[in-house]
Order: C-alpha cells, then sequence, then structure tokens
C-alpha cells in the first residue's frame, strides 16, 4: 500500500491577517482642516481613522487606543513631529510612522530614519501613495508583532 | 569696500528674507495641500462614496472650505508682493501700521509654532512717515526673532503704535516668561547692528524690562 503524505505549509506571515478595515490609523497635523479631509479619504478606502492635532494630544489619543500607524506632521506648534517620532517609538515600539510634511527637508528624512520611521513623504502626497504606505507599515508592524510572538514561544 | 556694520545689515537682511520665504513657501505648500486633498475627496465621494442623497450638501462644504483656503492664500500673497516692494526704495512715504501688519501675517506662523501669540494694538490716526520702510521691517523682526527665540509658550508679543511728541513710536510690549538658556538675555542683546540699523533710520531705541520702544521722525532729515 502506498502512503502519500501531504505537507500543508502554513504561511504565518500577515498576508492572511490584514483586512484594512481592521488598519487603525491616527493622522497628527496641525492644519486641522488639512487632518480632517485626509482622514475622511482615508475612511474612504476602509480604514479606522482618527485625528489629533498636536504631538501631545496624539500621545494621550495613543494611550487610550493604541493605534497601527501614525501618520505624522514635523513642524506643528509645541511639540515638534521629530520628537512625538522619538516618543511613539520608544512606547510602542511595533507601531509604524509615515512622516508626511510639507517642509521636509533630507537631514530630517535621514533623522526620521534614523529614528525608526517607516516613511517619509512630501506634502501634498498622492493619497494611492498613502494608501499603499499605510498597508505596508500595517504589515510590518504584523510581521514584527508575529515574529515577536515567535521568539517568545520558542524560548518557552 | 563694505565696513563691517554695514556687512552685517546685509547678512541679516538676508538670513530675514530667508526666513519670510520659508515661512510662506510652507504657508502656500499647507493651502495647496488642503485644496488638493478637498478635491481629491470630491473625487473619491463619487467614485468610492455610498449614495445616500445628503451628497450636494457635503460638496458645497468641500467647496466653500477650497475658496476659504484660495482666499487666505490670496492675502498670504499680496503681503508677500507689499512685501517685496518694499525694497524697491531706500526712501519713500509710508503707513507705519500697513508695514508692521505685513510683518505680522508673514511672521505668525513662526510665532504659532512656538505657541506665542503675535498680536497688534495700533493707533490707527498716526501720519504717514518718510523712511527706509524695509529697514524699519528688518529691524522689528530681528527683536520679534530674539523674543520668539527667548520666550517660553503661551507668552505674548504685542506690537503697538502711537504718535507721540511728534515721533511715531512702534512698542514691542513683552508678556511671558523665557525659557530658562534665555533668561540671561532678555530684552534686545545685539546692540550693535540695532543701534546701525536705528541711525540709518533716523531714530531711538530704548528697552527696558519688557518693553522695547522705537521712535521715528515723520521726515527723515
Amino acid at each position: 500500500m502506498t502512503t502519500y503524505r501531504f505537507v500543508v505549509k502554513v504561511n504565518k506571515s500577515s498576508e492572511g491577517l490584514m483586512k484594512q478595515k481592521d488598519i487603525r490609523v491616527l493622522v497628527i497635523d496641525d492644519e486641522k482642516d488639512f487632518a480632517n479631509t485626509l482622514a475622511q479619504r482615508l475612511k474612504l478606502r476602509n480604514l479606522k481613522v482618527n485625528t489629533a492635532y498636536d504631538g501631545e494630544q496624539a500621545l494621550i489619543k495613543l494611550k487610550g487606543e493604541e493605534q497601527d500607524v501614525v501618520v505624522l506632521d514635523l513642524k506643528m506648534p509645541g511639540m515638534h513631529g521629530m520628537e512625538v517620532l522619538q516618543e511613539i517609538k520608544k512606547t510602542y515600539p511595533n507601531m509604524q510612522v509615515i512622516v508626511l510634511t510639507g517642509h521636509g527637508t533630507e537631514a530630517d528624512e535621514e533623522e526620521v530614519k534614523r529614528l525608526g520611521g517607516f516613511s517619509f513623504l512630501n506634502k501634498p502626497a498622492d493619497i494611492d501613495t498613502l494608501e499603499y504606505k499605510i498597508k505596508a507599515a500595517f504589515k510590518e508592524k504584523v510581521d514584527r508583532t508575529l515574529s515577536a510572538s515567535t521568539f517568545a514561544d520558542n524560548n518557552q | 569696500m563694505e565696513n563691517k556694520g554695514e556687512r552685517d545689515l546685509r547678512l541679516l537682511q538676508l538670513r530675514f528674507i530667508g526666513k519670510i520665504l520659508a515661512g510662506f513657501t510652507h504657508e502656500s505648500k499647507n493651502y495647496i495641500a488642503i485644496v488638493k486633498e478637498s478635491a481629491g475627496l470630491i473625487g473619491d465621494m463619487i467614485q468610492l462614496g455610498k449614495k445616500s442623497g445628503d451628497e450636494p450638501d457635503a460638496y458645497l462644504e468641500i467647496i466653500h472650505s477650497i475658496e476659504e483656503q484660495i482666499e487666505k492664500a490670496t492675502d498670504l500673497f499680496r503681503y508677500l508682493n507689499r512685501f517685496s516692494h518694499r525694497m524697491d526704495t531706500e526712501l519713500c512715504t509710508f503707513n507705519v501700521n500697513e508695514t508692521l501688519e505685513e510683518l505680522i501675517a508673514l511672521l505668525t506662523r513662526f510665532a504659532n509654532q512656538k505657541k506665542i501669540s503675535l498680536e497688534k494694538d495700533f493707533q490707527q490716526d498716526i501720519p504717514s512717515i518718510t523712511n527706509n520702510p524695509s529697514l524699519l521691517q528688518l529691524l522689528v523682526f530681528h527683536f520679534l526673532e530674539e523674543q520668539l527665540t527667548g520666550l517660553d509658550k503661551n507668552s505674548s508679543l504685542i506690537l503697538n503704535t502711537s504718535l507721540s511728541n511728534g515721533l511715531v513710536v512702534v512698542k514691542i510690549m513683552i508678556k511671558g516668561n523665557y525659557l530658562e538658556a534665555e533668561s540671561e538675555k532678555k530684552p534686545g542683546t545685539d546692540n550693535k547692528i540695532h543701534v546701525y540699523i536705528i541711525d540709518q533710520l533716523g531714530g531711538t531705541i530704548i528697552k527696558e524690562n519688557d518693553l522695547i520702544s522705537i521712535s521715528l521722525p515723520v521726515l527723515l532729515s
């Protein structure tokens, strides 16, 4: 009798886990009109979107409800975007941050990378590009969370 | 060859123009970004939105927001244009209030970034003066920039104008606390360049605690 063995590989990657309507996005920008309009556009693309109009407010919102991806302006009154980025990566290392700024320099872009930012876009950005980056950032977050939990499982 | 005073003045003027242009381009980019997103939102609503019958009102609201952004941008362009033309001639007759109003409009963004309010309190019937408007803006900018660097958030800077003893007086009133690192330097530390500019304007400067007072003759002799 011949025995056939089928090996079904379960791909424990983010692909199967990703649903756009589950992606929580926080848009942080001091230009309220911009933040609100962008949030509306992203909601129409089935993302769960919140807004904050300065860094301090954003960090309070994040304490209340963790997000998957943050879209962050740099030049804001009070706390600068770089400080916000630093704080987010310190407190929520897996949360992904996309910087969207109207005034970014090459040095800013370098600094964003150094601080662990996921991506750097200039305003006004193409909405499809932003949506693509948000999905990629979410995938990165899920992958990181999964590999962290796999590492923890293997060490038990 | 330029002397040191002239050289310092030119450097300060370049920094001034650079700062104004940086603020202007940033602000303009913001307006354009909002217009772009608003137009995009209308497109999204047509292509992706669920039909509910409320669309016309929503479209009108977005169109109104676009018009508002265009109006704000137009005001900013007008201020920058007037500011640029201040440099056309070294001596002309001008309204000090208008000159300062333009400066406030172009510097408000920097003040907002620091959470410092920039306010005006102008005497409306002061006479026009004959002098160098660009140099006056530079002097006031220099003082404001020092204060914007030194003051802590929630402070305010009030630009006041009045006519006193036949002189037009511009006062910068400072309300608030200085950041710790800056507290030793208040107010107006770079005296040499101030003296150089005020000499050219034929006026005087008095600095007291929390007040800088610039007096200018109506006619430059």
